[in-house]
């Protein structure tokens, strides 16, 4: 292991100031450090077995730190990249949410935006103008109606009037023969009036045709009329309050979809604001996983001074085993180790400490601190277990 | 029921002329369709000939109206207006009110409530 200058100097002056202490009683101020003090076997064994777990620890210490930084800084940089994405996928959200905001309040008609509410407005006119005109017509055809009951009583009564004149025909038709026939009895006398009483008669027989013609043209109008007259009536009598009033469903109808867009705009205009703070959020969480970086340097500083301590304690350690009689070795520090042992309650890492602690060094297992079981657990490593 | 609703369709219009001082007043009654052309002609004849000026419909005990029965209501109108006498409809309810309403029918003739 590199050892730098600093630690080499810390470990040596610990070595000069941890052996006073390891002395059961004061000794007398060392003059030149030859001076020799008395220490019992059982302590110095005792305090060789700790020196030898408390290196041990403080390497594990030092692992174990390594690999909690390591962990933080890959899980950090992996949560960032997830939060980068979360970032980019809210601001893809609320970029699409704009644009169906956008689209929401206008159709497309022939290729032009139309606004909604003045495309409601647009055919609100247009039904208004349609039950405008059926008023229009409705009216209309109540006075064709009634001016077509006038002409056919005007009708009925021509056709009366050409009966009168059949009438006066008729008679003029009897005197100008009773003429005829008084003009015959006055002999010569009456000559030019029997011509007078023919014209007459021939008169009306012309009168009686043209009667007739007549007769026959008002017949073909009173026809015409009579039949335009139904027509009519079947169009005046088609009830178009039903079209009319369809306007109140429509004027409805409108006025919902509008309300409705409105809302859905709204709501739409939420949720692509929301998508926004989520981004800016996210942004902000990403900046907060910076104290990684942070947390790694605090890691290596507190790394590189347990390295000096550990380096120190082993240049103590050895210097002391030099001048310790081979009769005496170290003791285990069963109860310590039993305490360390109970504090870790992540499997894998209490695996790690068993290997370095117990397997590693000089302990053994004979008082059962090394439990067999913790190092067939691998698979749930990092899981927490509770005891 | 059904034959109720039968007759209320058969049912033809029907009308009392009330004339005051002011205004007479002719309150119609039933249904007011095409059918009703004849009666109603001779109604606008009867309302040309009173007194008062002012010629009101009491529309309030009308139970509907058709297309047709629109267009009479504004051909009487325009008869009054030629006569030079005031037309008003009063107090129209439901679905002759509504088709008053749709068909915009304010805007040429004074309606009260």
């Amino acid at each position: 292991m590199f050892i730098p200058a600093a630690a080499r100097d810390a470990a040596q002056f610990a070595a000069r100031d941890a052996a006073p202490a390891m002395a059961d009683r004061p000794a007398p101020p060392p003059a030149d450090g030859e001076a020799k003090v008395s220490v019992t076997a059982e302590l110095l064994s005792t305090w060789l077995g700790f020196a030898d777990v408390q290196r041990r620890t403080l390497d594990i210490v030092q692992s174990e730190l390594t690999r909690t930084s390591d962990h933080v800084e890959t899980s950090t940089l992996d949560l960032s990249e997830r939060f980068r994405e979360l970032a980019q996928k809210a601001l893809e959200q609320s970029e699409r949410v704009e644009q169906i905001v956008a689209m929401a309040g206008s159709v497309d008609i022939d290729g032009e935006r139309m606004p909604l509410d003045t495309l409601v407005v647009g055919m609100q006119d247009m039904i208004t103008d349609m039950v405008t005109n059926i008023v229009t017509l409705s009216r209309h055809a109540m006075s064709m109606v009634y001016l077509l009951d006038d002409v056919q009583k005007d009708v009925a009564e021509l056709e009366k009037s050409i009966g009168d004149i059949d009438g006066i025909n008729r008679q003029t038709n009897f005197l100008a023969l009773n003429a005829t026939i008084e003009a015959s009895r006055a002999g010569e006398a009456g000559r030019t009036f029997a011509v007078v009483a023919q014209e007459v008669r021939h008169l009306s027989r012309t009168t009686g045709e043209l009667a007739d013609r007549m007769r026959s043209k008002v017949g073909a109008v009173v026809k015409g009329v009579r039949n335009g007259h139904d027509i009519l009536r079947q169009i005046a009598n088609t009830d178009m309050s039903p079209q009319m009033l369809a306007k109140e469903r429509v004027d409805k109808t409108m006025d919902s979809l509008v309300a409705q867009t409105t809302h859905f705009q709204a709501v739409l205009e939420t949720a692509a604001s929301v998508s926004t703070d989520m981004s800016s959020t996210i942004a902000h969480v990403i900046t907060g996983m910076q104290f990684q970086d942070l947390t790694k340097q605090r890691i290596e500083a507190i790394n590189d001074s347990l390295a000096i301590m550990s380096a120190g304690l082993g240049e103590l350690e050895t210097r002391i085993r030099a001048q310790v009689p081979p009769g005496i070795g170290a003791r285990e520090p069963q109860e310590w180790l039993n305490q360390l042992m109970g504090r870790f309650t992540l499997s894998e890492m209490r695996e790690r400490f068993v290997r370095k602690l117990l397997l590693e060094g000089t302990a053994l297992d004979e008082n059962g601190v090394l439990d067999l079981d913790v190092g067939g657990d691998n698979g749930s490593g990092g899981d927490i277990e509770l005891f | 029921m059904y034959s109720e609703t039968l007759n209320l369709k058969d049912d033809p219009m029907d009308y009392g002329i009330e004339v005051r001082d002011q205004e007479a007043v002719v309150r119609l009654r039933g249904r007011l369709t095409f059918n009703d052309h004849a009666k109603l002609r001779a109604l606008i004849g009867e309302m040309g000939q009173n007194k008062p000026r002012r010629q009101v419909l009491d529309l309030s005990s009308l139970e509907f109206v058709d297309s047709a029965g629109i267009g009479m209501l504004l051909i009487a109108r325009e008869e009054m207006d030629r006569a030079d006498k005031q037309f008003v409809l009063r107090a129209a309810a439901g679905q002759v009110k509504r088709v008053l309403t749709v068909a915009q029918i304010a805007k040429i003739v004074q309606i009260e409530d």
